[in-house]
């Protein structure tokens, strides 16, 4: 390898692709406009939530000739009640969140609620009331045994409480990982894209490329240029991610929802660097293949078709490891992506595995030289430069 | 400094199956001769030009670049010579220095004599005073003098020059003509193909005509001439196709 040669290159396709506004607008703005507003749409969502639950949810429409000790209870609770006389209608249009349906049955009342469950206020709505009525019937029942000498503590005979052990961080680190890790795969990939096709269809189409391959530059040496502008890119669109996304995490809507003792401190520095070492290979292999693939392209439009399905199966082996309950055993850790999509999740969770760590590392490694060589070998191939 | 012996080149071509490009040429120029290959379209001049230049690997034949093989050696054949062509693109993001620096740099140019020759062929074509404007930026003129410096920014001893002055105005034309003529004075050898015959006339040598991927005749004008019994131009060039001049194939 002349590295001479090589870092030459390097800098020319760097030059080259900070002067591309489509390379920049996929490498920074996305990253660092994607995250905020992921988070702050789900901060938003979660506020709304509770806002509507506050408000909307809390006007019930009842029978009020037959509802009796039920609508006291409710109103008790906190429940705004309208006596309507098209119970089902009210719920429908919205007139109320829900309604209660009263009827004297045989064996004593007989409540309905009525909910809409398409309906976020309503269902939230559904469920306060159900719980109210169960306390209403566990008081009855309560002043009922009132002095009949049985002890209150038959309603009760146990609790059941569930306890979740998981630490803050935990919490936190599941709710990234799970989810936001595998983003910055998917945008180290999304990053790579316009570099690589223009760096390889690109030349072909603006006919720059005879010029290259009529000087004394080695093969390799063009090809490793080319890729490792390439992983650049992608490397800067996962950090550009991963710093937008610490950012979002703490100071948008979102953060607000979680309350301050959530907001961990994702910028420990060896969590951030466990994390950046796993994501190396991914840029290399973005880089490697997107290169190989877009160097069959003749023009820049063919090369982002080419590329556009490989963008696709990344997708796949990522959507599996956010399925809950997947676990990375040494031997999934051969799975490219994947295994970087659970090592990210793992490192955040506090908890992972040296050995899965360390093959994942590997096979992403082999993965992005096999590509690499790959792309070089398609590099020396007439047919395919001279395409006609 | 140029040496062809019996190259062949034939392509894999998915619709019309084996294209034979070139047939078996065989030719020599030297170093101070302008060597000019003539031929219509799909003759075979760029696929021959490409070959010497090591970006085609040839089917068939051998061929040397002062005195190295263009298929075993193709990396010392690549510091040898300056290629271009006129459909050639550039870096239109760079900067003619930028982009001058670059292939400065790929021709093992470093420090400060990179710096001189750069400031030199800018010099020498002009290009000083827009060194820092965007390539993409200029005009066609200017570009194809930047391509030109390009070419030669390693002062290598062999040019070849595909179709070098097509597309061009006459003003950027003469330009390359005058390039052209003084790298000949300078004892370089250059090969050049193009299929405007008053361009072959003026500048070249000696003339090969090619058709079919092969190589019909070789010699100065002059030779051409007499050996074809015609004085027009056209005509010369028409009887060395085997063609008649309402654009039949003779019977041989
Ligand atoms: N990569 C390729 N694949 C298939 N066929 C090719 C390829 N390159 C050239 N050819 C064919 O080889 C023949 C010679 O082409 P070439 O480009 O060398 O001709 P030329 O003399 O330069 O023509 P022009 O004056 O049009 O530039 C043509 O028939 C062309 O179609
Ligand atoms: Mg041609």
């Amino acid at each position: 390898m002349n590295w001479k040669v090589m870092m030459a290159i390097f800098q020319k396709e760097m030059l080259e692709l900070l002067r591309d506004r489509r390379t920049m607008i996929s490498m920074v703005v996305v990253p660092l406009f994607a995250m905020p507003a992921i988070f702050g749409v789900m901060g938003k969502f979660i506020q709304s939530r509770e806002k509507e639950a506050s408000g909307e949810a809390m006007i019930v429409g009842v029978d009020a000739s037959r509802a009796g000790a039920a609508a006291a209870a409710l109103r008790a609770a906190g429940f705004e009640l309208r006596s309507e006389s098209g119970l089902r209608a009210a719920v429908e249009n919205k007139a109320v969140a829900a309604g209660v349906e009263a009827d004297a049955a045989a064996g004593g009342m007989r409540y309905r609620i009525l909910v809409d469950r398409t309906r976020q206020a309503s269902a939230i709505a559904g469920e306060k009331i159900r719980a109210v009525l169960e306390k209403l019937k566990d008081d009855t029942v309560r002043s009922s045994l009132h002095g009949s000498g049985v002890p209150e503590s038959v309603l009760t005979p146990f609790s059941v409480d569930t306890v979740n052990v998981a630490s803050q961080k935990k919490m936190g680190g599941f709710l990234l990982g799970s989810s936001l890790g595998y983003l910055v795969i998917l945008l180290m990939f999304t990053g790579a894209m316009y570099p690589a096709v223009d760096t390889a269809a690109g030349e072909k189409e603006r006919r720059t490329l005879e010029a290259l391959l009529c000087s004394p530059a080695p093969r390799n040496a063009i090809v490793l240029g080319k890729v490792l502008a390439c992983a650049t890119a992608s490397f800067l669109t996962a950090l550009l991610a991963m710093a937008s996304m610490v950012y979002s995490y703490r100071h948008t809507p979102f953060a607000a929802v979680l309350g301050a003792d959530m907001r961990l401190d994702l910028l420990d520095p060896s969590t951030f660097g466990l994390v950046v070492l796993s994501v190396l290979p991914i840029a290399m292999l973005a880089a490697s293949l997107m290169v190989a693939v877009s160097l069959f392209a003749k023009s820049y439009k063919e090369g982002q078709s080419y590329l556009t399905p490989l963008l696709m199966v990344v997708v796949f082996p990522a959507v599996l490891g956010m399925l809950p309950g997947t676990e990375l055993t040494p031997a999934l850790a051969l799975i490219p992506i994947f295994n970087v999509c659970q090592i990210v999740k793992e490192i955040f969770l506090g908890s992972f595995s040296t050995a899965a760590f360390a093959v994942a590392f590997a096979a992403n490694l082999t993965y992005a030289s096999v590509a690499f060589f790959a792309a070089t070998r398609i590099f020396r191939t007439e047919s395919v430069l001279f395409r006609v | 400094m140029i040496q062809a012996t019996g190259l062949v080149k034939r392509f894999a071509d998915r619709k019309r199956g084996a294209v034979v490009a070139l047939d078996g040429v065989s030719f020599e120029a030297r170093g101070g001769e302008i060597f000019g290959l003539l031929g219509p379209n799909g003759a075979g001049k760029t696929t021959m030009l490409r070959v010497l230049a090591t970006i085609l690997r040839p089917t068939g034949g051998t061929a040397t670049i002062g005195g190295a093989d263009v298929v075993r050696e193709p990396e010392r054949v690549r510091g040898l010579i300056g290629f271009t062509s006129g459909d050639m693109g550039q870096y239109g993001r760079l900067t003619p220095r930028e982009s001058l620096e670059f292939f400065a740099r790929l021709n093992g140019l470093e420090g400060a004599r990179l710096k001189s020759r750069v400031g030199e062929v800018m010099d020498r074509f002009g290009i000083s005073e827009y060194a820092a404007a965007k390539i993409d930026k200029l005009s066609t003129g200017m570009k194809q003098k930047v391509a030109i410096a390009r070419t030669v920014v390693h002062d290598p001893p062999v040019l070849i020059l595909d179709e070098p002055s097509s597309g061009l105005d006459v003003p950027s034309a003469r330009m390359i003509e005058e390039f052209i003529v003084s790298a000949k004075k300078s004892g370089k050898c250059v090969l050049l193909s193009t299929h405007i015959m008053e361009e072959a006339e003026y500048l070249c040598d000696r003339i090969g005509v090619v058709n079919h991927g092969k190589l019909m005749a070789v010699g100065t004008m002059e030779e051409l001439r007499q050996s074809t019994g015609k004085q027009r131009l056209r005509e010369v060039f028409l009887a060395l196709l085997g063609l008649s001049p309402n654009g039949q194939e003779a019977t041989a």
